[in-house]
């Protein structure tokens, strides 16, 4: 069987600071895979360098059997994988739908001149992805916050319209980015059910997660990285139960 | 009489202008203070075309409007490689060239002399002379002006655009090619300001250099905060408001040469005051 998403010997230089060495990894179809690890581990760097923000030095990304080398960010999303961010980076000054809306592909007029010379057919077909986007954002529990902008709406509100705009884009893979950080309980409940029902829905979810709870509820696999190195993969309850990533996790805490 | 006509119809043409320096400044966050350069480039064009008799006004106007889009593309280049302060020097040294070449090239421009007798625009053979048929084709072109950025606003471009100036790489998440959106809105600004030249050359007659340089330039932005960044009804105010200015002075017993300082001083004043107590302007949004 071949991969879903393949990494293979990624490597990642900051001036002298190695991000990634020797980074490889895969992932399977269908599951919640957590990547886990202390600060600095490399986490964002990985989902950078998938995405595409980031070249790496060596190594290659496949997904589908079809590399991603080279890829702009752009190109990635249309290729089937999108990405969240760990400090969200929302369109503070648009509305909740329009954060959504920007995420839709392939939209009339998103150029001048089907904008100036089709008003008509851009006002119709925006009508119909309106639509689309309110229905993304009932589906993340939004539907009543649409016309809201996103200054304010709460902190959890952020975090599931990010998921939303990630949504909006068809990708089949998704990356989040610590979605669950800094969340209170019911927030914390309510997000971790979201991703439950988008991989029951048949999305395929790489999740960056600190919270060892969060991880034990929702993980299906766990990679843990150490040092820009996956150092150890299994299930949750493997990973937790290794005293040796849990004293590189915690410093020796428990 | 003549002279309300002549105020409204500056004030549509730079309607137009502030509808160029809208996109760029406001809506997409490239700020340029070349926007005047761009203007000046339209109008040397149509007025050599129309002086040389080679073009017919509408024709002219149409490759002014196009030399401004490659214009406009080549200026806003570097804004994709450098972040948003250092722009505003590259831009600046950009309006330094031109008002340069404006005064220098006199077999092209007439120089610090400027260009004078510049014949009025023609609609199909027919010379439009009075000042009502002038202030009709300003008045359509300034309506076509507004229609298209109304337009352009609603749209999923004018929402992308928006989103770009707030966050680029989230726009790039999004699947987004922010390149291309940007060089639109540049070719888009760059149309605006060709066409707005265009028209003043043949308006005024008379063109120079000293109506293209940075106090030019600068007195757009002015026009965008006080107006109003980001919205229709704030490019539309802000050059009416504006321009009215310069109607009023000589009514106060001021002596004309303290009267033109008295200006500038008075456009400077209102741009600090916007931008510290009401940076939204009269109808925008924060630039």
């Amino acid at each position: 069987m071949t991969a879903y998403l393949q990494v293979a010997g990624l490597e990642k230089r900051f001036g002298g600071l190695l991000a990634l060495q020797d980074c490889s990894f895969t992932i399977a179809q269908g599951r919640i895979t957590c990547l886990v690890g202390p600060n600095g581990a490399g986490k964002t760097t990985i989902f950078n360098v998938i995405t595409g923000f980031l070249k790496p030095d060596t190594g290659h990304v496949t997904f589908r059997d079809r590399s991603l080398d080279g890829l702009t960010p752009q190109a990635v999303v249309h290729a089937g994988i999108a990405r969240t961010f760990q400090n969200l980076r929302l369109f503070a000054d648009l509305t909740a739908l329009d954060n959504v809306m920007v995420g839709l592909q392939h939209q009339f007029a998103e150029e001048p001149l089907g904008a100036i010379f089709r008003p008509f057919h851009a006002a119709r077909t925006q009508t119909s992805r309106r639509n689309e986007a309110r229905g993304i954002l009932a589906h993340v529990g939004l539907a009543d916050r649409a016309t809201e902008r996103v200054r304010n709406l709460s902190y959890g509100e952020q975090k599931l319209l990010t998921v939303a705009r990630v949504l909006a884009t068809g990708a089949e893979l998704l990356l989040l980015d610590e979605p669950a950080s800094g969340l209170s309980a019911g927030a914390l409940d309510n997000i971790m059910a979201l991703l439950r029902r988008l991989q029951n829905e048949g999305k395929t979810l790489l999740v960056v997660e600190h919270n060892t709870r969060v991880v034990q509820q929702i993980a299906d696999d766990v990679l843990f990285l150490h040092q820009g190195h996956l150092m150890a993969q299994g299930t949750p309850q493997e990973i937790i139960a290794d005293p040796a990533l849990a004293e590189i996790y915690f410093g020796g805490a428990i | 009489m003549d002279f309300l006509y002549s105020y409204i119809v500056l004030a549509e043409i730079y309607v137009a202008l502030a509808l160029s320096t809208n996109v760029l400044v406001g809506i997409v966050g490239i700020f340029s203070v070349s926007q005047a350069a761009v203007f000046g480039v339209g109008a040397y064009i149509v007025a050599a075309f129309i002086m040389s008799g080679t073009l017919p006004f509408i024709a002219a106007l149409l490759v002014a409007a196009a030399c401004c889009v490659l214009l406009n593309i080549l200026l806003a280049l570097p804004s994709l490689r450098v972040a948003g302060d250092y722009f505003v020097v590259t831009s600046f040294g950009i309006q330094l060239l031109a008002t340069a070449v404006f005064t220098n090239w006199t077999a092209g421009t007439g120089g610090a002399n400027g260009l004078p007798g510049i014949p009025p625009p023609d609609l199909f053979n027919h010379p439009l002379e009075s000042t009502g048929q002038l202030t009709l084709l300003c008045t359509a072109g300034a309506v076509l002006g507004c229609v298209a950025f109304y337009l352009i606003m609603r749209a999923p471009f004018g929402r992308l655009l928006r989103a770009i100036r707030e966050d680029e790489s989230a726009v790039a998440a999004a699947g987004k090619n922010v390149l291309r959106a940007k060089v639109s809105a540049a070719a888009l600004a760059g149309a605006f300001a060709g066409v707005a030249g265009g028209l003043y050359a043949t308006f005024l007659s008379f063109i120079d250099p000293s109506s293209f340089d940075l106090d030019a330039s600068i007195l757009l932005l002015t026009m965008v905060v006080v107006g109003g960044a980001r919205t229709l009804a704030g490019s539309i105010i802000g050059p009416f408001l504006l321009l009215a200015l310069p109607q009023i002075l000589p009514l106060l017993d001021i002596p004309t040469t303290i009267a033109a300082a008295m200006r500038q001083l008075i456009y400077g004043l209102l741009l600090i005051l916007f931008m510290m107590f009401r940076p939204q302007g009269l109808a925008g949004e924060r630039l």
